[in-house]
């Protein structure tokens, strides 16, 4: 062995020693230690690959880019997988791909409509109106949390040019009724998959079913690279043209440190440039910068070989919270998987019915003074955010639902951290919040 | 479809006539991925490990099709890179190679009575086409070939197997009927059909101007080459 091969040997050696000295042993002290909604689940293998990755200093894409990115196109079994600094910049990626002058009229133009829901996360709303395109923001359903598809047909008009819907916290919507209505009014289809990596509709991996996906990789989601997501195509053109927005808007697709991979470098024609201007300075879109840096890949790369793990983990915490609400069926609606879906649940979700003697932000107040997180359905009716007033939107019909969950509905985790000891602790204190109101 | 670097052994190198060698790869990792018409970069440093930068390669097409589990490339001796190739490479040698790339068959095209003119070994991208099912989106395509001599046309299995039963195919042997007339493949067709050309550069840039002349649009002649 090479000096410099046993050098990084010696130092994996003491990464894990590290790991072991540092992470290994995490005590839960009921009252004492917190019941996260959401964290980051590792073990030494994410060290060893961050410190690999270190130690190769490649930083730009490289090995473990590639190692990671085609992982996740073999688990959903989508051809491209470009990798991103964040699920918000693959929202925008995935957007900004469909007004390309490239897709010529089927591009999305300022003022087309994009059908979606105001009780979700901005990022998947933001991209429509930084674009110049209106979103018409249909009610959801209780319990499933998404976009209700009846609705959903009444709000389509001949200026809707395409569907953004998010599998909201992991429970996809209902993609069959969804992609029939794309497919027969010719609608594009981005699937928001940044809460639902792994969740399975008919047998399929949501994230596979639209023309592009994304995926995030916060550190609540199901895997993590600290910041980090990705957008996923089956189409080569689509997969191209995101690469061409994240990459600066350049018409060149060779990767960090190559040149040349198309043989035409200096032997093409683009725009009024003069003939043979070096293709890896032609810029066909107006793009930004968004790529992910190898040692959050490399992270991903050890992350993703324990997702399926992760989310058998996540299907159970979720049967565990269901046991402990479903025995208060007057004060709490539980939520039901859509029909066909197999979810890989973000989050357990709870609204109280209108028959409950406290308020969600009571019994939310109470369980976080306990040291028990929770979240609200993220921005409850996105059009009641100070930065969507005022902006062009339009509703279908009305959000009674919406503005319903915006006032009674919160999220507890089902993140692999979670342990059993947690939920008998969380259901000690659920049980004492109720009885002191029903007492 | 994002390019991956695939470590690959070779099974077999064939040299069914002089100067012109068929190399067979299998990955030793993942499946390849592509689709019909791209190319592939071949590196035969044996210095490189899969993790810096990706050393000195040459383009080729992938003659076989993306359902087929090993890959195909013909190539003939001409330069530096592929007689290091016929002194250097063995069967059972370990190469590195990436792919896929180009967008031959992936931009945008008119399927509606295509033209395919290929010079020599610039067939490989078609055959890749014309063995996948995908051919058979195209209709009434013609298929006009440019070989040396007879001798040198070693792809009759495999345009005989072509998935297209409508595909008609002209085969002219230079050393009896002369060059592809490309006057002719003009006169035989028409100004709105797409015009696919591989083979020789001088070839690509003659029939290019050729046809572009003629007021064949530029978008509809689409060729698969590399400086």
């Amino acid at each position: 062995m090479g000096k410099e091969k046993e050098l990084r040997q010696e130092i994996i050696d003491l990464t894990i020693k590290y790991y072991h000295e540092k992470f290994g042993g995490n005590k839960f002290i009921p009252g004492k230690s917190k019941v996260n909604y959401a964290g980051r689940v590792f073990d030494e293998q994410e060290l060893i690959n961050t410190v690999n990755s270190s130690l190769d200093f490649w930083l730009t894409e490289g090995r473990y880019a590639e190692e990671f990115s085609f992982d996740i196109a073999d688990y959903l079994e989508v051809d491209n997988v470009l990798l991103t600094n964040s699920g918000s910049s693959a929202n925008l990626l995935a957007f900004s791909a469909l007004t390309s002058e490239k897709l010529g009229n089927n591009r999305l133009q300022p003022g087309d409509e994009v059908i979606s829901v105001a009780a979700g996360f901005p990022a998947t709303v933001t991209p429509i109106i930084l674009y110049g395109l209106i979103p018409v923001f249909v009610d959801v359903d209780i319990p499933t949390y998404n976009i209700d598809v009846e609705m959903m047909r009444q709000a389509i008009t001949p200026k809707t040019k395409c569907i953004f819907l998010a599998h909201t916290l992991g429970n996809p919507f209902d993609i069959d009724a969804v992609m029939e209505m794309a497919n027969e009014y010719n609608l594009w289809v981005i699937e928001d998959n940044c809460d639902a990596f792994g969740s399975e509709y008919e047998g399929q991996k949501t994230g596979s079913f639209g023309h592009l996906s994304t995926i995030s990789f916060y550190p609540a989601h199901h895997i993590t690279t600290g910041e980090g997501g990705a957008i996923c195509t089956g189409d080569p053109q689509l997969a191209q043209l995101v690469r061409a927005f994240r990459d600066w808007g350049r018409d060149c697709y060779c990767a960090g440190g190559e040149n040349n991979t198309c043989g035409k470098r200096f032997a093409q024609q683009f725009g009024d440039l003069p003939f043979g201007f070096d293709h890896k300075y032609v810029y066909s879109e107006i793009g930004y910068n968004l790529k992910m840096t190898d040692i959050q890949a490399a992270i991903g790369a050890a992350q993703i070989k324990k997702l399926p793990v992760f989310c058998e983990n996540r299907k159970e915490n979720f049967r565990k919270w269901k046991g402990i609400f479903s025995k208060f069926p007057e004060y709490f609606i539980v939520p039901k998987a859509t029909e066909k879906a197999d979810p890989a649940w973000f989050a357990f979700i709870v609204t109280l019915t209108e028959d409950a003697p406290f308020t969600r932000d009571q019994l939310t107040a109470y369980l976080n003074h306990e040291l028990i997180e929770t979240r609200n359905l993220f921005a409850g009716n996105i059009t009641k955010q100070p930065a969507f007033i005022g902006k062009k939107w339009r509703l279908a019909d009305h959000l009674n639902n919406t503005d319903y969950i915006m006032n009674n509905t919160f999220f507890l985790g089902t993140y692999p951290g979670l342990k059993d000891e947690m939920f008998e602790y969380s259901e000690q204190v659920i049980n004492s919040f109720i009885s002191d109101y029903t007492s | 479809m994002l390019a991956k670097k695939y470590r690959s052994r070779i099974v077999s190198i064939k040299n069914p006539i002089e100067g012109i060698y068929t190399i067979e790869f299998e990955s030793l990792g993942r499946g390849y991925k592509f689709y019909p018409g791209q190319f592939l970069h071949l590196a035969i440093d044996n210095t490189y490990d899969g993790v810096g930068q990706w050393p000195e390669s040459r383009c080729f097409s992938m003659r076989s099709n993306p359902d087929e589990e090993n890959i195909r490339i013909t190539y003939a001796v001409k330069g530096k890179f592929t007689t290091q190739m016929k002194e250097t490479m063995e069967e059972g040698d370990k190469v590195w190679l990436k792919l896929p790339y180009g967008d031959l068959f992936i931009q945008d095209h008119n399927k509606e009575e295509p033209v395919f003119i290929a010079g020599g070994t610039g067939i490989t991208p078609f055959l890749s086409l014309f063995a996948h099912e995908s051919f058979r989106e195209y209709t009434n395509p013609k298929i006009y070939l440019g070989f040396r001599s007879v001798n040198h046309h070693i792809y009759q299995e495999e345009l005989a197997n072509a998935k297209n039963p409508a595909k008609t195919v002209e085969i002219y042997y230079q050393d009896s009927d002369g060059l592809i007339d490309i006057d002719r493949v003009f006169s035989e067709n028409g100004l709105t059909n797409d015009y696919f050309i591989s083979g020789p550069p001088g070839m690509i840039s003659a029939f290019t101007n050729t046809l572009v002349e003629k007021g064949v649009p530029e978008t509809n002649v689409i060729t698969d080459d590399w400086v």
